[in-house]
């Protein structure tokens, strides 16, 4: 018959009579012991061998235990010391027993603690005295470290517990394997087995010279775990506004682009945003150092401080706020993607809009927010708005369910809301997987002809800003969105993130 | 979002709803826009809102708004108002606050809840509508506590010193016509008595102009004194700041109230109080007006007799509170196109009676349309559109069928984002890891920590387009080139395994006065090879490779780059054009990012590759 190597040796080495460990087998046979367990259950399954299991208790020493060993337990040399100063009469003074047992740092503190609790003598008003009793010769704790150190046996557990607890010894677990031959492993050893002719990597010269044929090939262990392998993913935020951007063009929409550092006429005068609102305060946005922007178109800038002051229509109010273009001119970072949905609707970026349209970016806004698990200073915003004759909120919610149901989430509550630039307004909310908490993922409605007016749009248009981390919250439950975007990101979970399809 | 916190019980006794219970009252109130946020310590419910409906930063407003929508009240309510006995006159006062309303309220009888509940939307309304003080800030005084002079305009404290005998004089409480203010108003400083009469003054002084005791205090203080030896001072010291005089407050006895920072103590409101003058100063008439309706219906919803005050300015007379409804016109046609539905006209007036507004219908050029009367604490309500959100809300928007608007348009990407998307899928097919960084960073890790100096002519030696007062020293300007956040994510992932070869196709922007923002922005594509064997020439082998797929020509003639190693640094030429730079990363680059192995890398500008 003929088996593999290490079978062979196995066989060979094991005996009928005397069960022997993996251990003891490897030392005969010179086989590593992974191989020969492997072996082992080989040849069991063919019936050659019987394999018995057995669980102990393995201990060692620690690096701290093996230090006690050999310069004795700090509470013993204490103990050894105070004797010497004769502290078993009278009380010692503490300081000087810690000096001539030659404690330092933590050390003392150790001694001084098992000192009182094994009961060697008492601590009182910084003097120490030694229970006479005492012999420090024969303490457990010393005795077992020595025995352990020598691989003996030990039994008292109690002994053992405590010196687990001081780290002074680990305790593992450790799985030994025994092997028996059985009456067919005997028969087949009589009837003769020999190694077969095994390679192990298959060779260029082995392919070509047609040797391949005669040889037996090595068996792996299949089941054992690789080297981790490198390679690249897309970002995991970014892969989410893909697939964002992949539905979005799906269900008819443009994308839109356009500066993230913009006058402030395009980021919130366009929005009939009055000037002394409170999201217009420095504390809010991020003002840049740069000069106002010179170039805005005049007559539109007219009509936005037109509807400001007087509001638009027969009916209409504007607002009771202090307007100056000068601050309408002054440039920040955009704190919503809206100001490019102005300068489109406005004509400026693509020239005049006829409906039907329906436009969207993906795109970076910034707000100066507290940094903490769910908002960043800088977040993604998924705008869209779509432009038609008429539009209700029956088309606005539509859309909405359309949209995150290609996402897996059918939950969508909408929560009446107001904005400045929209009007009804809907906020939405949608359910944390792992958290069952309720987000808010978003804000929407029909744009205020306050707005539209003055852009010389006619018709209506719906918009909304949805936020990209609060979707990517949602699908993949994570709750520290800090974890994932920006420099604090943590390799390890970009790497090993699920992947949503 | 304001945040109110509401006395369930309070609020079923004002609401006329003694039965119901905290779970029903917290979804009414959801269905009203209001979201419970929690409970405070002494069981009161905290409600989030929008701040439109202002008129619900009390709990007053708040059962306003349930009894319309439990039908228990309908259309508009306006407090009746008794004449005025008291003028607030208004000389010499400080340019930049030229404005004050006022009012009295009697028989408020004050208790614990009363109180609080006037303390909270004081202070909520000072939040939102009065810009925390800046526009319109609010003073609620002990009426009994105040003198009212029953004098004419008396214009200076000197002249005040001296009029000991007219102080008791003038005691009649007829009404003062109205008429006789603007009299008065023509010829100052006769000293001729006005029968009934009570006048306060609203005046500028200097800053250390008089004295106070101010609330919370013990000792009396000038107005300068309280702003920097009292806490509330403190706060508000700058709203004063640019000031020349300071807004002040007199009655008979002297100074009582420096608006917008602090009242005195003499007038301090507490639970004996029973008639109140509530006076607010502000930027804006129209803005203190509305902030002082709302107070106004509150303190009627809690049996207050509302009395009106002659505002008495130095060229016009004012009678306040103004509680006077607007009109706007609605049509049908909008409100069904809106919503989405079909309703009849008989419905949407009831819709907006259950509103708090009164709709009659009315056929202006051949349309049905609904002629719509607004109350004045409606401070929203700014055009018709805002009356079909609330025939909406009344109708509940949850009622509502969601349905995909029948439109068809035809969708797709533009060049840059199709062009991201490529490049950053052959990086990834390269082995990196695509990463996503902050685009603000602060000048230490975009230069300093680079070896690169501000203003130099290399990749990422822009000058910066700083943030403004920024609040975060991480994040002081926006970021010049990518391959810092990349040094950073290296270094924060040390104990992370390797290699880690990492790459971000992102936003970079400088400052570049040509642009129209003042700032030139663009997308650049880094990337970082961090290994022990890391080297010149597999940063090179990976960039040929990227720089192929996209047809472009790469050329790497040497250069010199502060943060890479000399000799080992070389120009990313793509078509002939520099586009960025490649190299191993200086050894001082790797020592100051905590890496203990070499990393070589490269930066481009994405445009070169279109």
């Amino acid at each position: 018959m003929k088996l593999p190597d290490t079978q062979v040796a196995l066989l060979n080495a094991a005996s009928a009579t005397d069960s022997k460990t993996v251990a003891q087998l490897s030392e005969a046979t010179g086989e590593n012991p992974e191989a020969l367990a492997g072996a082992a259950f080989d040849l069991e399954a063919q019936g050659f061998v019987a394999v018995e299991e057995r669980t102990d208790d393995r201990l060692a020493l620690t690096d701290e235990g093996d230090r006690y060993r050999e310069a004795g337990l700090p509470e013993v040399r204490l103990y050894r010391a105070a004797d010497a100063a004769g502290a078993t009469d009278d009380p010692v003074s503490m300081g000087r027993v810690i000096g001539d047992a030659e404690l330092e740092g933590p050390t003392v503190d150790i001694a001084l603690t098992n000192f009182a609790r094994k009961g060697l003598g008492d601590i009182e008003d910084g003097a120490l005295s030694a229970d006479p009793d005492i012999d420090p010769e024969s303490d457990p704790h010393a005795a077992a470290l020595a025995a352990i150190a020598d691989g003996e046996e030990v039994s008292d557990d109690p002994v053992v517990d405590r010196l687990v607890e001081r780290g002074l010894v680990d305790r593992s677990e450790r799985v030994e394997r025994a092997v028996t031959l059985t009456d067919d492993g005997v028969t087949a050893l009589m009837e003769g087995v020999e190694p077969a002719e095994t390679v192990g990597q298959l060779t260029p010269e082995l392919l070509t010279s047609g040797e391949w044929e005669d040889v037996e090939f090595a068996e792996y262990n299949v089941e054992a775990d690789a080297e981790p392998a490198s390679g690249g993913r897309t970002h995991i935020l970014r892969q989410t506004a893909e697939s964002v951007k992949d539905t979005l063009v799906g269900m008819g929409f443009q994308e839109m682009e356009g500066p993230h550092a913009d006058a402030d006429f395009w980021i919130n005068d366009a929005l009939f945003m009055p000037q002394d609102h409170p999201a217009r305060t420095h504390w809010d946005r991020f003002t840049l150092d740069t000069e106002p922007m010179a170039d805005l178109p005049t007559e539109l800038v007219a009509r936005v401080e037109d509807a400001h002051r007087n509001g638009v229509g027969e009916d209409g109010e504007g607002y009771h706020s202090p307007w100056s273009e000068e601050f309408a001119r002054e440039v920040a970072l955009r704190g919503h993607t809206t100001s490019l949905s102005m300068r489109y609707l406005s004509g400026e970026a693509v020239g005049e809009l006829e409906p039907p349209q329906r436009w969207f970016s993906v795109e970076k806004v910034y707000r100066n927010d507290t940094l903490d698990p769910t908002h960043l200073l800088e977040f993604f915003q998924i705008e869209g708005w779509v432009m038609a004759e008429d539009l209700s909120v029956r088309d606005l919610m539509g859309t909405f369910e359309e949209f995150y149901s290609q996402f897996g989430i059918t939950d969508i509550e909408f929560k009446p809301h107001y904005n400045p630039y929209t009007e009804p307004s809907f906020e939405l909310f949608g359910t944390h997987p792992k958290t069952g908490e309720i987000v808010e993922i978003g804000n929407s409605g029909i744009f205020r002809e306050e707005v539209l007016r003055p852009l010389g749009v006619e018709c209506d248009v719906m918009a909304w800003g949805l936020a990209l981390e609060r979707l990517l919250m949602l699908m993949y439950g994570f709750e520290d969105i800090r974890d994932v975007h920006g420099t604090l990101c943590d390799l390890d979970l970009l790497r090993n993130v699920e992947v949503l399809a | 979002m304001p945040v109110v916190d509401v006395d369930p019980d309070e609020l079923r006794e004002l609401a006329g709803y003694e039965a119901k219970s905290d779970a029903e009252l917290r979804e009414d109130l959801f269905a009203l826009g209001l979201e419970f946020e929690g409970e405070t310590d002494d069981g009161a419910f905290q409600f989030e809102f929008a701040p439109d409906r202002l008129d619900r930063l009390s709990v007053e407003g708040i059962a306003r708004s349930l009894r319309y929508q439990y039908g228990d009240a309908r259309g508009v309510y306006v407090p009746s108002t008794n004449d005025a006995e008291w003028t607030v006159e208004v000389r010499d006062v400080p340019d930049e606050r030229p404005y004050v309303t006022a009012a009295v309220v009697r028989g408020v009888d004050m208790t614990e809840g009363k109180l609080e509940s006037l303390i909270q939307l004081q202070e909520k309304l000072h939040a939102t509508m009065g810009r925390k003080r800046a526009k319109g800030a609010i003073g609620v005084h002990d009426l009994a506590m105040l003198k009212g002079r029953s004098a004419r305009a008396q214009r200076s404290a000197d002249e005040r010193a001296t009029s000991e005998d007219r102080r008791s004089s003038g005691r009649s409480r007829g009404q003062r016509p109205r008429e006789d203010g603007e009299e008065r108003g023509d010829d100052p400083g006769t000293g001729e008595e006005k029968d009934g009469s009570k006048v306060v003054s609203y005046t500028g002084i200097e800053p250390d102009g008089d004295r106070f005791v101010p609330l919370d205090a013990e000792t009396d203080m000038t107005p300068a004194e309280v702003l920097t030896d009292h806490p509330t001072g403190d706060t508000y010291a700058d709203l004063v700041a640019d000031y020349d005089s300071y807004p002040a407050i007199y009655d008979e006895i002297g100074l009582f109230s420096f608006p917008p920072v602090i009242n005195g103590r003499r007038t301090e409101v507490d639970e004996g109080s029973r008639d109140l003058l509530i006076e607010m100063t502000g930027t804006d008439q129209w803005t203190v007006d509305k902030m002082l309706a709302i107070v106004c219906y509150a303190l009627d919803a809690r049996g207050g007799r509302i009395e009106e005050v002659t505002i008495d300015y130095p060229d016009r007379e004012l009678v306040r509170p103004a509680l006077d409804t607007r009109t706007k016109t609605v049509t049908h046609d909008r409100i069904e196109t809106t919503l989405g539905i079909d309703v009849s006209g008989e419905d949407v007036v009831d819709l907006f009676e259950r509103s708090g507004l009164d709709a009659s219908e009315t056929d202006g050029d051949g349309e049905t349309a609904y002629e719509v009367t607004i109350p004045p604490y409606r401070v929203d309500v700014l055009h018709p559109m805002d009356l079909v959100d609330d025939v909406g809300r009344a109708y509940g928007f949850n009622e509502l069928a969601p349905r995909y608007p029948d439109v068809s348009t035809v969708g797709g990407r533009h060049d840059r984002s199709k062009l991201e998307r490529s490049v950053r899928n052959a990086l990834v097919g390269l082995g990196f890891e695509d990463l996503l960084n902050f685009h603000m960073i602060s000048e230490d890790e975009n230069y300093e920590r680079m070896r690169v100096a501000p203003g130099t002519d290399v990749l990422g030696g822009g000058a910066p387009v700083a943030i403004e007062g920024p609040y975060s020293e991480a994040y002081t300007m926006l970021r010049t080139w990518a391959l810092p956040s990349l040094a950073m994510v290296l270094e924060n992932n040390t104990h992370r395994q390797y290699p880690q070869d990492i790459a971000e196709v992102g936003f970079a922007a400088e400052r570049d006065p040509d642009a129209a923002s003042g700032v030139a922005e663009r997308r650049t594509v880094a990337a970082a090879l961090a290994r022990t064997d890391a080297s010149y020439e597999d940063a090179k082998a990976r960039l040929q490779r990227l720089a192929s797929a996209f047809g472009a020509d790469l050329s790497t003639p040497p250069t010199e780059h502060p943060s890479f190693i000399d000799g080992r640094a070389a120009e990313v030429r793509l078509d002939g054009e520099p586009a960025g730079v490649i190299g191993e990363l200086h050894p001082a680059v790797l020592v100051e990012h905590d890496l203990e192995l070499p990393v070589a890398a490269f930066e481009f500008d994405l445009a070169a590759l279109a």
